[in-house]
C-alpha cells in the first residue's frame, strides 16, 4: 500500500462527519425557526414587548437562507451526489469537492452566527438569554472544522459582541431590552456588571473553543490509531482466511505435485508477489530440485534444475534451518549467477526451510519485483505458511506411503493365492491328464475358496485405503447415469450366465454429483452384484436411476432373491456380517460389500436404506445429494 | 526348440512360472524361464525371445517395469512384445504411488497387461493376438 493512499483514506474517514452534519444542520434549522416563531408568538400572547419587525426579519432570514441551503444541498453538485449516496460508504472526493463542502460549512455557520448576533441584539444584547447559543456554534465549529476556524469564530463573536456593547454604551445604536431587562438597562451603575458579563461570556466561548479543539485532536489521534489497527486487523483477517483456504485445498490433494502447485499459487496470491517456488531436497541431502514454481519462467527453473547445496551457501544455510530474507539482491554477492535472477525480474526474496520437526524437506521461496518489499511481519507470516505447507507435504507422503504399503501387503497376500489358482486351473483343464468328475468338483471348490480369499483381500484393501485417506479423493462433477451405463453390459452378461432377467431404467437428464468414477463404480458394482448373487435363476433384478424428492437423485436396486431377515437389518452395514440365509445360500461373499457402499455414500453425503421380505426379495435405495 | 515360437517367462514365483510353462508348452510354444530381472535380461541377450511374459513386482517394487523400460530403450530389444502379468489390478496400479502413474501414459512399454490369477485360455488368446499383430507389422 502506498503511504499517500493511506493518508487520503484517513482524511476521507474523518471528513465523513463533516459531510453528514451539513444536511443535519439544515434540518435542525427548520426546527429552530419553528421554535423561534412559536416562542415569539407565545411571548406576544402574554403581552411582552418584543420588537416584532426585527424578530420577524431575523427568523424569516433564517428561514430563507435555510431554504437556499436546502436547495443547494439537493440540486447543486457535488452536494447533490451526497444527498443520494449511502451513508456508510466513505465518500471518495477530490480536493476541490472537499473545499466546496468546507466552504458550505463555513457559510452555514457564518450565516447562523450573523442571525444569532441579530437575534441577541434585538433581545437585549448582553442580557439576552440567547447569548448562550454562541457556545453551541463554537462547539459545532470545533467538531466540523479545523481548530483555527473554531478560534477565529470565537474571536469574531468576541469582537462583534464587544462592538455591540460599545455602540450601545455610546448610544450609537438603540437598545432593545425585553420585558424583564428594563430595570437592568435603566440602572447606569450596571456598566461594571455588563462588562463582567461580557468578559465571562467571552472567556466561556474561548475556553469552549480550546476544550473542543483539544478533545477533538485527541479523539482524532485515537481514531487514527483505531483506523490503522482496523486496517491491520482486516489485512491479517484476509491473509488468515486465504491461508485457511490454501491449507484446506492442500488437504484435498491426492498427489504431491498438485499439493505443491496449490501451495505456490496461493502463496504468491496471499503475499501479492511475482512468484513462489518449492524446491525439494534429495535423499542424500545434496541437491535441491524445483518441485513447483508459480510465476517463474521455464528457462529460469530449468537453468536451476539441480542445485548443488555444497556450492550454494544460501541454500545450505536454509537447509540447516535458517531463514534468508534478501531485501535487495544487488546489495551483496548472494548468488553465483545474479544475472539470471536479475533477468527474471527478481529484486528481493524470502527463502525458508520446509521443516517438519527436525527434518527439512526442502526450500520455500517467495520473490518480489520490488526491492525491500518484505517487512518483518511478512517474514513471520511466510514462515507460518512454510510450516503448514511442510506439514501437508509430510502428511500426504505418509498417507501415500501407507496406501502403497497396503497395496503391497495385498499384493503379497494375493500372489500365493494366484499361484495356487493357476496350478488348479491346469489340473482342472486337463493339462496334466484327464480327471474324473469327483476330482473336478473338488478342484472347483478349491478354486472357489481361493477366489473368495482373493475378493476378501481386494475388499479389505479398498476399505483400508479409503479409511486411511478419507478426504483425498479428487472429487469432481460426475454423471451417475454415465458410470452406470458403462457397467450395464458387464452385469447383463453376469445376469445371462445365471438366467436372470435384468433391467436398467436410467434417466439420462440427471444432473452431475460431486464424486469420483471409482467410488460410483464400487457403489454400483457392490449393490448390483449382490442382487445378482442372491437371486436364484429365472429371477429378476431391476435397477432404477431417476430424480428423487428435494433435489436428490434416487438409485433403487430391487431383486426377487432370498431377501434379508429383519433381525439382520441393524447389522447389514457392519464389517464381515452376512445374514444366515445368505451364508446358507452361497459361500461366496466377504461381508464387506455393503460396508463399502455405506462408506461411499457417507463420503458423498448420501443415504442408503433397505426394504425386504425374506424369500421374496430386497430393495436397496440410495439417495444422492446434488451439489 | 527350432521352429517353435520362443516365449520367455520372467517371474519370481516358481509355481506360477511352472503353471504358465505347462500351459504354453501344451500349446506348442517354446518356453524359457527366469526368476528375476537380471536373469531375464541375460537370457534376452543370449537369445532374444519372440515374446516376454513379465511380472510387475519381483524382488523390488519396480523390477518388472525397470526391465521393460530398459528393453524399450535398447534398439535390439525394443520390438519384442511384452505381456505384463500382475497381482495388482490395473486400477490399483493407477491409484498407486507416482512411480507407477507414468507407466499408464503414452510411453506404456508393454503390449498387454494381464491380471493374475492367469486363466490359461485368456493367456493363450492374448499371446496369439499379440503375435498376430506383431507379424502384421
Amino acid at each position: 500500500m502506498q503511504p499517500g493512499y493511506e493518508l487520503v483514506k484517513e482524511q476521507l474517514f474523518f471528513r465523513k462527519e463533516l459531510i453528514e452534519r451539513l444536511p443535519w444542520l439544515i434540518r435542525l434549522r427548520w426546527i429552530i425557526v419553528a421554535a423561534g416563531f412559536a416562542g415569539y408568538g407565545a411571548l406576544c400572547l402574554f403581552g411582552q414587548n418584543l420588537p416584532p419587525f426585527p424578530i420577524a426579519i431575523v427568523f424569516s432570514a433564517i428561514l430563507l437562507y435555510n431554504l437556499l441551503f436546502h436547495l443547494v444541498w439537493k440540486y447543486i453538485p457535488p452536494f447533490k451526489l451526497q444527498s443520494v449516496r449511502q451513508s456508510d460508504d466513505a465518500p471518495r472526493l477530490c480536493d476541490r469537492e472537499i473545499r466546496a463542502f468546507t466552504l458550505f460549512a463555513h457559510t452555514q455557520i457564518s450565516a447562523d452566527l450573523l442571525a444569532l448576533c441579530a437575534a441577541v441584539y434585538y433581545s437585549g444584547g448582553i442580557y439576552s438569554p440567547l447569548v448562550h447559543f454562541f457556545i453551541f456554534h463554537i462547539i459545532l465549529t470545533g467538531i466540523l472544522l479545523p481548530p483555527v476556524s473554531c478560534y477565529l469564530y470565537g474571536i469574531l463573536v468576541f469582537l462583534v459582541m464587544g462592538g455591540l456593547l460599545l455602540f450601545q454604551q455610546w448610544s450609537l445604536v438603540p437598545i432593545y431590552p425585553i420585558w424583564f431587562q428594563d430595570a437592568l438597562f435603566s440602572n447606569k451603575s450596571g456598566l461594571n456588571e455588563i462588562i463582567i458579563r461580557y468578559l465571562t461570556l467571552m472567556t466561556v466561548i474561548l475556553v469552549t473553543a480550546f476544550l473542543v479543539t483539544t478533545i477533538k485532536l485527541s479523539l482524532r489521534t485515537k481514531g487514527r490509531e483505531l483506523l490503522h489497527l482496523s486496517k491491520a486487523l482486516d489485512e491479517s483477517n484476509t491473509k488468515l482466511t486465504a491461508l485457511y483456504e490454501m491449507v484446506r485445498e492442500m488437504g484435498l490433494c491426492s498427489e504431491q505435485k498438485a499439493l505443491m502447485d496449490s501451495a505456490t499459487r496461493h502463496a504468491a496470491g496471499i503475499m501479492g508477489v511475482k512468484a513462489c517456488s518449492i524446491k525439494l531436497i534429495d535423499e542424500q541431502q545434496k541437491t535441491l530440485r524445483f518441485a513447483s514454481a508459480y510465476g517463474l519462467s521455464e528457462d529460469y527453473t530449468k537453468s536451476k534444475d539441480c542445485i548443488d547445496i555444497t556450492k550454494s551457501p544460501i541454500n545450505r544455510k536454509i537447509i540447516e534451518g535458517s531463514v534468508s530474507a534478501i531485501g535487495n539482491i544487488e546489495e551483496r554477492d548472494y548468488f553465483q549467477y545474479p544475472e539470471d535472477i536479475r533477468k527474471e525480474g527478481i529484486a528481493s526474496m524470502i527463502c525458508l526451510p520446509l521443516r517438519v520437526d527436525k527434518m527439512v524437506l526442502g526450500v520455500f521461496c517467495v520473490y518480489s519485483k520490488t526491492a525491500h518489499y518484505f517487512g518483518d511481519s511478512d517474514v513471520r507470516f511466510f514462515a507460518l505458511m512454510a510450516d503448514l505447507t511442510a506439514l501437508e507435504i509430510e502428511k500426504l507422503n505418509t498417507q501415500l506411503n501407507r496406501t502403497w504399503f497396503l497395496q503391497k501387503v495385498a499384493h503379497q497376500l494375493r500372489s500365493p493365492l494366484h499361484a495356487v489358482v493357476g496350478l488348479l486351473k491346469i489340473l482342472k483343464n486337463g493339462y496334466l491328464g484327464a480327471i474324473n468328475a469327483r476330482q473336478e468338483e473338488i478342484l472347483l471348490r478349491c478354486e472357489k475358496r481361493l477366489e473368495m480369499s482373493d475378493s476378501l483381500v481386494s475388499d479389505l484393501l479398498r476399505l483400508s485405503i479409503r479409511r486411511s485417506s478419507p478426504n483425498r479423493d479428487d472429487m469432481h462433477q460426475v454423471y451417475l447415469q454415465k458410470v452406470l451405463r458403462s457397467l450395464s453390459g458387464f452385469f447383463e452378461a453376469q445376469a445371462r450366465e445365471k438366467s436372470l432377467y435384468i433391467e436398467f431404467q436410467i434417466d439420462d437428464t440427471l444432473p452431475a454429483v460431486t464424486a469420483t468414477e471409482r467410488m460410483l463404480d464400487d457403489l454400483f458394482s457392490n449393490l448390483i452384484s449382490n442382487a445378482i448373487k442372491y437371486t436364484p435363476p429365472e429371477g429378476r433384478v431391476a435397477i432404477r436411476l431417476e430424480r428423487g424428492e428435494e433435489n436428490r437423485i434416487l438409485l433403487e436396486v430391487t431383486d426377487t432373491g432370498i431377501g434379508i431377515p429383519e433381525d439382520a437389518f441393524s447389522k447389514l452395514f457392519t464389517e464381515f456380517f452376512r445374514a444366515e440365509n445368505a451364508k446358507s445360500y452361497t459361500e461366496a461373499g466377504t461381508g464387506l460389500g455393503l460396508v463399502i457402499v455405506k462408506e461411499i455414500l457417507d463420503r458423498l453425503k448420501g443415504t442408503v436404506s433397505v426394504n425386504s421380505i425374506p424369500g421374496k426379495g430386497a430393495t436397496f435405495t440410495c439417495r444422492f445429494h446434488v451439489r | 526348440m527350432a521352429g517353435l515360437t520362443d516365449i520367455l517367462i520372467i517371474d519370481d514365483d516358481k509355481d506360477l512360472v511352472q503353471a504358465m510353462q505347462i500351459i504354453l508348452e501344451r500349446h506348442d510354444y517354446g518356453v524359457r524361464t527366469a526368476y528375476n530381472g537380471k536373469q531375464g535380461y541375460d537370457k534376452i541377450q543370449t537369445r532374444p525371445p519372440d515374446l516376454i511374459i513379465l511380472d510387475v513386482m519381483m524382488a523390488t517394487d519396480t523390477e518388472g517395469f525397470d526391465l521393460a523400460y530398459k528393453l524399450k530403450q535398447s534398439p535390439e530389444y525394443r520390438n519384442i512384445p511384452i505381456i505384463m502379468a500382475t497381482s495388482f489390478t490395473r486400477t490399483m496400479a493407477e491409484e498407486g504411488p507416482e512411480r507407477f502413474q507414468h507407466i499408464m501414459g503414452e510411453s506404456w512399454p508393454v503390449s498387454h497387461l494381464i491380471e493374475k490369477p492367469i486363466d490359461p485360455e485368456v493367456l493363450v488368446a492374448a499371446i496369439k493376438k499379440i503375435l498376430a499383430e506383431f507379424k502384421k507389422e
